[in-house]
């Protein structure tokens, strides 16, 4: 059984998340520098988050259909991977977690996520997702 | 950082034009520069050299050509910009290994063993890792690494899951404090005497065979670290093979790529992100065997006319063409791919080194066999194109290795995007 009981449970805590990295100007500065555009499909349940400096879209409907990068993953695996429980290159190597786009984009975007780490447990947490 | 690798840096990688907008001739430009500063590194620094670096003795190697390839950044080609590499991408570094092993595959070797190296690093997403290592590679002095795999006793044991558990007197890492313990003995390992550190593959104590492997990064000044002697090989004598043993040496935890039995994943994902550019150094040296029977077949006269136009030689030459024409697509095709896609792609790398190779050593052949007794004399570089295509095989993936993960992935369920 999924951590998450819903796509819309799992689109409202991974859509915060996101929402928290935009409120940090150093990402975002970056993010346009670069041209980022991150969009995340999550399965099981699924749901869709598309991320640009310009905001958070969730949903399928909602978001456009090309991003730079493309993250594809279960919400199990998110959910073990912003924990800390799983690490990014285990993840990456078992194919637990699928990216398509720049490689070299990928491998800058990693770094930028720090903060969401931290934040991530708390949003979990509010959201009534268990750790 | 030198002024040659901050030419190719006035684009980005994200610029650049994919091969699925199928222009077959056009590489992004920034690609094409490296590519060309390679080839001009071939020709001019590799080539004087290439006689004496493989009759040299086995223990013979060359720093100053090393240097000279680092200024041009082959150390560093896939190493992100950020950290002062080229950032070429691994369609940069097999494009480039092309140029470097159409001269010396040997020489090609030194710099694609030190990205294998780097891999798990660069694989690993960790800010901490890579900003303790991969600036060691933008400095003025030359550095090298290397992946530390093969044992005497464990060589495709640690590449295909399946053998894990069969795996014999393997490396073994064991958790003490903050640090991880390595003990162990590794073969055949491309610039383990030199390298500033190692890729290393241990099993984790208490785990069977190897199915306890997990990745680490080890400097090789660390206490306990002992470079063994150098093989003498048939061939790509250019670059040091040699041992590398590990008497308790402390690694610091942070030094672990992801987790504790996670290795044979992250090693698995390494290979599939090289072969890509294992493949372009085979097309090198087949490349070069056929400019070679090409040159000859155009000036040698049998029964008053060119060699070139008996049909028999007419035929082995198209042959040749065909198979280094189709190598060079794909390993193009597979580079592309694993700059798109994490994990790497399995099927593209493993197709294009499986063909690459093959075609390396039929075109050796067939030079040597068009040019004769001269393609026979060490002094016309043929026979040793020839041993060099056939260690190209060996390393990064037999051909029965290959075999198993291409099958496999006809097998595989597809994943939808």
């Amino acid at each position: 059984m999924s951590t998450f009981s819903s796509g819309e449970m799992a689109a409202e805590v991974f859509g915060r998340l996101f929402s928290v990295l935009l409120e940090d100007e150093e990402f975002v500065a970056r993010a346009r520098q670069e041209g980022l555009s991150v969009r995340l499909v999550h399965t099981k349940p699924d749901c869709q988050v598309f991320v640009s400096p310009q905001g958070v879209v969730v949903g399928e409907e909602a978001a456009p259909q090309t991003a730079a990068i493309t993250l594809k993953m279960s919400c199990d695996t998110a959910h073990a991977l912003w924990m800390g429980r799983l690490m990014v290159p285990v993840a990456i190597a078992t194919g637990r977690l699928r990216i398509r786009g720049k490689v070299a984009k990928v491998l800058e975007l990693v770094p930028m996520l720090r903060p969401a780490f931290d934040r991530y447990p708390d949003i979990a947490a509010a959201s009534g997702v268990g750790a | 950082m030198n002024t040659a690798l901050s030419e190719f840096q006035s684009e980005s990688v994200s610029e650049s034009v994919s091969l699925s907008g199928l222009n077959f001739d056009v590489l992004p430009p920034e690609v094409q520069r490296f590519r060309d500063t390679a080839r001009a590194f071939a020709q001019d620094v590799v080539k004087p050299r290439v006689q004496h670096l493989d009759q040299a003795p086995a223990a013979h190697f060359d720093w100053q050509l090393v240097a000279q390839g680092h200024q041009i950044g082959l150390t560093r080609a896939a190493v992100p910009k950020e950290y002062g590499g080229a950032g070429v991408g691994m369609l940069g570094v097999a494009v480039a290994l092309e140029e470097v092993a159409a001269v010396c595959p040997g020489t090609a070797l030194i710099f694609g063993a030190t990205l294998l190296g780097q891999a798990p690093i660069l694989l690993s997403g960790d800010p901490r890792l890579q900003s303790r290592f991969l600036p060691l590679f933008s400095g003025d002095e030359p550095v090298l690494a290397c992946n530390a795999v093969t044992e005497e006793d464990a060589g495709c044991d640690l590449i295909i899951p399946s053998l894990a558990q069969h795996a014999q007197n393997v490396t073994t890492a064991r958790r003490d404090g903050d640090h991880y313990v390595l003990t162990g003995r590794k073969r055949f390992i491309t610039n383990a005497k030199f390298a500033a550190f190692a890729s290393v593959f241990a099993n984790m104590e208490g785990s069977p065979g190897a199915t306890g492997l997990t990745s680490f990064i080890v400097p090789l000044d660390l206490p306990g670290v002992v470079r063994g002697p150098v093989a003498d090989k048939m061939g790509y004598r250019a670059c040091l093979g040699s041992e590398l043993e590990f008497h308790d040496v402390r690694v610091p935890a942070e030094y672990m790529i992801g987790s504790e039995g996670e290795g044979m994943a992250i090693n698995m994902a390494q290979s599939n992100m090289a072969r890509a550019a294992v493949a372009g150094i085979s097309t090198g040296v087949a490349r070069s065997a056929l400019e070679q029977a090409i040159a000859w077949c155009g000036e040698r006269v049998q029964g008053g006319q060119h060699l070139r136009h008996h049909q028999f030689t007419a035929a082995k030459l198209a042959a040749m063409t065909t198979k280094v024409d189709a190598a060079r697509m794909l390993y193009l095709r597979a580079a592309d791919k694993v700059d798109n896609e994490l994990p790497p792609p399995v099927y593209e790398p493993a197709v294009a080194k499986l063909f690459a190779d093959r075609a390396a050593i039929d075109v050796a052949d067939a030079a040597l066999s068009l040019i004769g007794a001269r393609g026979y004399l060490r002094s016309y570089g043929v026979e040793k194109m020839m041993r060099d295509a056939l260690g190209t095989r060996i390393y990064e993936g037999t051909p029965e290795v290959l075999a198993l993960a291409i099958t496999d992935s006809l097998y595989a369920e597809k994943e939808e995007w």
